[in-house]
């Protein structure tokens, strides 16, 4: 498939801002239109068979995305999802048009900023559908999720083209230009996200790998306020010799700071921590009685089960 | 470091006053300065070159208060006070905010009675209006007032000038600090592995009690009719 030719940064000074929510429903719709096109093998040998066909089927998912535009900022908030149809090659524009309507009523300050789709590359045909928005907005969005998980990538796999106008051998013609963009989070995003960020390592499974996950993170927490310190170190050194002339509010500042430690060391924070730490082990202690107890408990109904039939002559008890 | 900040510009104010003029006319620059509501910092006026030549003239009493102010307590003052010229009112109330910043150095918890003590006042009333005026809105101090221990938290104190001596201690409290965390971070690498090492000890614990369940089962399949063995060994295989 021929790629559309583009540039590499784009020229129009505007500044794109991303929500975590529009990224977020772009890979759910995905997501669900693919789990219900392929739908997961019932055994693991079938999915080697079908896993040849099933790679050939990427879908493209479409849909529009809405924000608000002051001055040179463009903030995307949220997005809706589209039709697209096959043989037109456009999106399904009454539908579009019932959603705007519903959208506005609930959310009055949200234009139509531009669409989004999913695959590796910009493609042709999307200039078409690029182009039928133009009548909507003067210059559309365009948003592209790269649905193929890369381990080794950093960044996210989401780029935002605008389109320009370039003269590309003589002819002037629309091409896409990639836009670079920040992510921007409400209050209640960041909460989400962050919950969806720690829920990763528990598809390892075990408590102890969650266990190794929070205490790295408190390790990497610790290893940043060591360097911080370390840094603080070698400046009042160097103060101290006099290879850097004295800066009395700096010192001022440091000498506040250091006189907050021992930060936690009065007696009544020891009672508690005791207290608290006391009362959690007494519980594992508990948690882990209940348990013995309880597989005893089997155990012996298992024996009794067991080893009953051969005891009917009446004189023997049962076990407990 | 708010206070640092509002500091700034008096500071340099003070700089440029002191090093323009000498003598005895340091003297009222410094009743100024030190009477000034947002200045408590003054090594840097200290280190101008005019100021450190009055030193052994007649004016060394302004040095010495101005001394008395960078690093001395209201204590201080009452003890020598011949030594040192009379104190205007706005002069007497920053010696007694800046007594409360040397006290907080050395204790997080402040007595109302030492502090009653310090500053010379006979009732709590007003020596809580004290801190929490003076001090507190002030941006000197943060911290939580307690009455009925009769207690002053402090959480957060404005640093002083720094005496010659306090360089060295406060880069001993710093390496101290670097070895806590050194250690601190070598305790959670091992807590770390050990705790890897557990999840795999028990994963692999597991699977061989898997296997010789299945080992067990494939032998006694083969073995008809012993229907309680078989019975009694899939139900040890839960247990």
């Amino acid at each position: 498939m021929e790629i559309k030719r583009m540039a590499s940064s784009s020229s129009s000074g505007l500044t794109f801002k991303l929500h975590p929510l529009v990224i977020v429903n772009i890979s759910d719709h995905y997501t669900r239109v693919k789990s219900q096109l392929n739908p997961p093998p019932l055994t693991s040998t079938s999915a080697t068979v079908n896993g040849v066909e099933n790679q050939q089927q990427a879908p493209r998912v479409y849909g529009c995305v809405i924000g608000v535009q002051r001055g040179r900022t463009v903030e995307i908030f949220n997005s809706f999802e589209l039709l697209y149809d096959p043989s037109t090659h456009s999106l399904d524009r009454p539908f579009l048009k019932k959603k705007q309507e519903l959208y506005k009523k609930v959310f009055p300050h949200f234009y139509i900023l531009g669409w989004y789709s999913t695959g590796s590359d910009a493609q042709e045909s999307d200039m078409h559908i690029h182009r039928a928005l133009m009548d909507i907005n003067e210059s559309p969005l365009y948003v592209l999720l790269n649905p193929a998980i890369n381990p080794t990538q950093k960044d996210l796999p989401v780029t935002i083209y605008e389109s320009e106008l370039h003269v590309i051998d003589g002819i002037p013609q629309l091409i896409f230009v990639r836009s670079s963009y920040t992510i921007e989070t409400v209050e209640a995003e960041r909460i989400s996200v962050d919950h969806v960020a720690h829920l990763k390592p528990s598809d390892g499974g075990s408590a102890a790998t969650q266990l190794a996950a929070h205490l790295t993170g408190i390790h990497s927490a610790i290893k940043m306020l060591n360097s911080r310190i370390r840094v603080l170190h070698h400046y009042l050194v160097g103060m101290q010799k006099g290879d850097i002339p004295c800066e009395n509010s700096l010192l001022r500042q440091v000498s506040s700071l250091l006189r907050r430690l021992p930060a936690i060391e009065s007696e009544k924070f020891q009672d508690d921590f005791l207290m608290e730490y006391n009362d959690t082990l007494l519980i594992t202690y508990l948690a882990m009685f209940t348990n013995c107890s309880s597989t005893m408990n089997e155990l012996v109904d298992k024996f009794n089960t067991a080893y009953d039939r051969h005891s009917r002559r009446g004189g023997r008890t049962a076990f407990i | 470091m708010e206070i640092e900040e509002k500091q700034a510009e008096v500071i340099d104010h003070f700089v440029k006053q002191v090093s323009a003029q000498k003598g005895s006319a340091l003297g009222s620059v410094f009743v100024e300065a030190t009477s000034h509501p947002s200045l408590f910092a003054f090594s840097e006026i200290l280190a101008v070159p005019t100021v450190a030549e009055l030193e052994g003239t007649d004016n060394s009493v302004h040095l010495e208060m101005l001394r008395l102010f960078a690093h001395g307590t209201w204590s201080d003052y009452k003890r020598n006070s011949g030594k040192f010229p009379q104190l205007v009112p706005d002069q007497v109330l920053k010696l007694k905010q800046l007594t409360v910043l040397t006290l907080a150095e050395t204790k997080k918890v402040l007595s109302y009675d030492q502090l009653m003590r310090e500053l010379d006042v006979t009732n709590v009333r007003e020596l809580e209006d004290f801190l929490i005026n003076d001090c507190m809105y002030a941006g000197l101090v943060r911290g939580k007032l307690d009455q009925l221990q009769r207690y002053f938290e402090v959480q957060f104190a404005a640093g002083r000038d720094l005496r010659p001596g306090q360089l060295g201690s406060m880069i001993q409290t710093l390496s101290n600090w670097l070895a806590t965390s050194d250690n601190l971070l070598v305790t959670i690498q091992d807590k770390i592995k050990w705790a890897d090492t557990m999840s795999e000890l028990d994963k692999k614990h597991r699977k061989e009690l898997e296997d010789r369940v299945m080992e067990v089962k494939k032998a006694v399949s083969v073995k008809e009719g012993w229907s309680c063995e078989r019975e009694f060994f899939n139900s040890s295989k839960n247990a």
